[in-house]
């Protein structure tokens, strides 16, 4: 069963085309990155997903129910962690979640939550205006908890959290997701998503540009790795050769980057290059990561990274 | 009753705040001094303290109101606690009638609060609270903040930021505690090309455009339940205005049509605000 279903989904705010025709699809029990720049559009979907938006075309299916009709229906089943909230300032974070409970009339106990998502119990009895962005962060997470729901939505769950917060948040999702509570973690660093995801979207200018797990998304770079050679001068016409098993072959300022689909063609390039007559003097190699196709994704092609080229081509 | 734990949570965030406290703290105050007049002024008779009470509250209570309900949803939208509320299973009704429920039961305290003040210094000065009109006092004084709070929510539903509810709702207390005044003024002037006469009468409709603010609303009720203690020797309330009105009172100037004018100020509004609120992007 779907869990999340778009169709044709379309939001503009006059002019702007905030999300553009967008079929998307999450399954019962996955964890769903959703990722893209500030601005992509993914802060939207999510508000629409959750009747804070009204769609300009398009419908929006959450657990079944259609997002606009059955709002609150949707909400007794999902937990919100959203983008952009405000806390009652006046209010400790105690109340907070005491007011979810009541909400979703369940039977939690807020200490618990309390406890699962790291605030100690004297600032849960203080009031919230006081909180760190952290703090805060951490109780909103929390009241997502409240009623063990059937889909967690995460905008952007790592913002304002040390590097410690921002893995213990992941560490969350994951044992969430052990017990079969479906994720959707929106994020524009891909480090937070690639941990933890099954599957991820990017988005791109309101439009979904990808969507596959993460080996899929490795396996569209190819193995996707690259060399760096270092040598004294740089033979002629070195770009125009053509080496089995590399993609391209770049020369500047004494330094020769290849992008190769097999490893051991990696070998092929020195030998090559020391046949050419140059002096290698250093090597450097790296496997191209997610955050290249990321970015190839994310950027235009003229600034796109090299490592990234080859997907592009 | 998803709309009362709404209410509950809106209940209790603004009962903690300062601001809220220090106009019913002020409002108490003026209460209190209200029923010592008729004692410094040689007379006995607290009915004539509340009158002078009332006369303060057809002001303060607007203000009062509008402040403690004009940021009730508004505010939550510039905040991002909207997302909040509303992550929770809450519809958007359930959010408005909250609302108007929670801030309903602030003002109501804070008036109540204020008449026991004025209620205890009676009892104590005169030795007699007059109960009757005391009760009836206070009464109307809740109904007239009822009607604000209902204009505050309603102005609150239909914007979405801070400064735009406050623009409306300032503009709209200068429109009832001014402008309103002018209106009759202004009729009687484009009717007969003259300013009005001491002893003229006014068409009934023209009387009805003035008793459409909630505050004169309340002034009429006010001086029937007293029974013009205001004015020694006048008759209060509608019967009051028999003699200001050319031709018979119409219904709609009877004292029970001020109920339905107060009433319809507290639910015409949030229903407006609420249809805007409805249909919003947040």
């Amino acid at each position: 069963m779907a869990v999340i279903e778009t169709e044709g989904l379309t939001k503009r705010f006059g002019d702007v085309r905030a999300v553009e025709d967008l079929d998307l699809r999450v399954e019962e029990g996955e964890v769903f990155g959703f990722l893209g720049p500030n601005g992509a559009g993914k802060s939207t979907t999510i508000d629409m997903l959750l009747d804070f938006v009204r769609p300009t075309a398009g419908t929006a299916t959450v657990l079944g129910y259609d997002a606009q009709k059955s709002p609150t229906e949707i909400h007794q089943r999902v937990g919100i962690l959203p983008e952009g909230y405000g806390l009652y300032d006046r209010l400790s974070g105690r109340k907070h979640v005491e007011f979810m409970v009541e909400s979703k009339g369940t039977d939690d106990d807020p200490d618990d939550i309390l406890e699962l998502v790291g605030l100690d119990p004297e600032d849960a009895d203080r009031a919230v205006g006081g909180y760190s962005k952290g703090m805060a962060q951490r109780l909103v997470l929390g009241m997502a908890l409240v009623g063990d729901p059937d889909l967690l939505i995460l905008d952007e769950p790592s913002s304002g959290l040390d590097p410690n917060g921002a893995r213990e948040v992941r560490r969350i999702v994951r044992e969430l997701a052990d017990e079969g509570t479906t994720v959707f973690f929106s994020s524009h660093v891909l480090g937070q998503v690639e941990a933890v995801c099954d599957r991820m979207g990017i988005m791109r200018n309101g439009r979904l540009v990808a969507v596959d797990t993460i080996d899929g998304l490795r396996d569209s770079i190819g193995t996707g790795s690259s060399i760096e050679l270092t040598v004294d001068t740089v033979p002629d016409g070195i770009e125009t050769l053509t080496i089995d098993g590399v993609s391209s072959l770049t020369a500047r300022d004494g330094t020769i980057r290849a992008t190769v689909l097999d490893p051991s063609a990696k070998i092929a390039v020195i030998d090559r290059v020391r046949d050419e007559g140059a002096t290698v003097r250093d090597v450097t190699t790296s496997e191209s990561s997610l955050e290249d196709l990321f970015t190839a994704y994310t950027t235009d092609r003229e600034t796109a990274g090299d490592g990234a080229e080859g997907v592009r081509a | 009753m998803s709309w009362s734990v709404v209410a509950r949570k809106d209940f209790a965030d603004a009962v903690r705040s300062r601001m809220l406290w220090s106009i019913v703290g002020l409002f108490a105050v003026l209460m209190a001094v209200s029923a010592l007049v008729p004692d410094l002024l040689g007379d006995g008779d607290p009915v004539v303290g509340y009158s002078i009470a009332a006369g303060l509250a057809e002001t303060l209570v607007p203000v009062t109101a509008l402040v403690a309900a004009y940021l009730a949803i508004a505010g939550e939208r510039e905040s991002g606690s909207i997302k909040i509320l509303l992550g929770a299973p809450h519809s958007r009704l359930d959010v408005t009638v909250g609302k108007l429920v929670g801030r309903t039961g602030v003002v109501v305290v804070g008036v109540v609060a204020g008449f026991l003040v004025a209620g205890v210094v009676a009892l104590a000065v005169y030795g007699n609270l007059a109960l009757s009109e005391f009760v009836s006092v206070t009464a109307l004084t809740a109904a007239l903040g009822l009607a604000f709070v209902g204009i505050a929510v309603g102005i609150s539903a239909a914007t979405s930021t801070r400064s735009r509810a406050m623009a409306l709702a300032v503009g709209l207390f200068f429109v009832f505690a001014l402008l309103w005044d002018l209106v009759p003024l202004a009729l009687t002037y484009l009717r007969t090309g003259s300013l009005p006469t001491p002893g003229e009468t006014v068409p009934a409709w023209q009387m009805l455009l003035q008793q459409l603010n909630p505050s004169e609303a309340f002034g009429q009720l006010v001086d029937t339940a007293l029974g013009g203690a205001d004015a020694p020797g006048a008759e209060g309330g509608a019967a009051a205005l028999a003699g200001q009105v050319s031709g018979p009172v119409p219904f709609y100037l009877e004292d029970w049509f001020m109920l339905v004018i107060l009433g319809a100020w507290t639910v015409v509004p949030v229903v407006v605000g609420h249809l805007r609120f409805r249909d919003a992007d947040l």
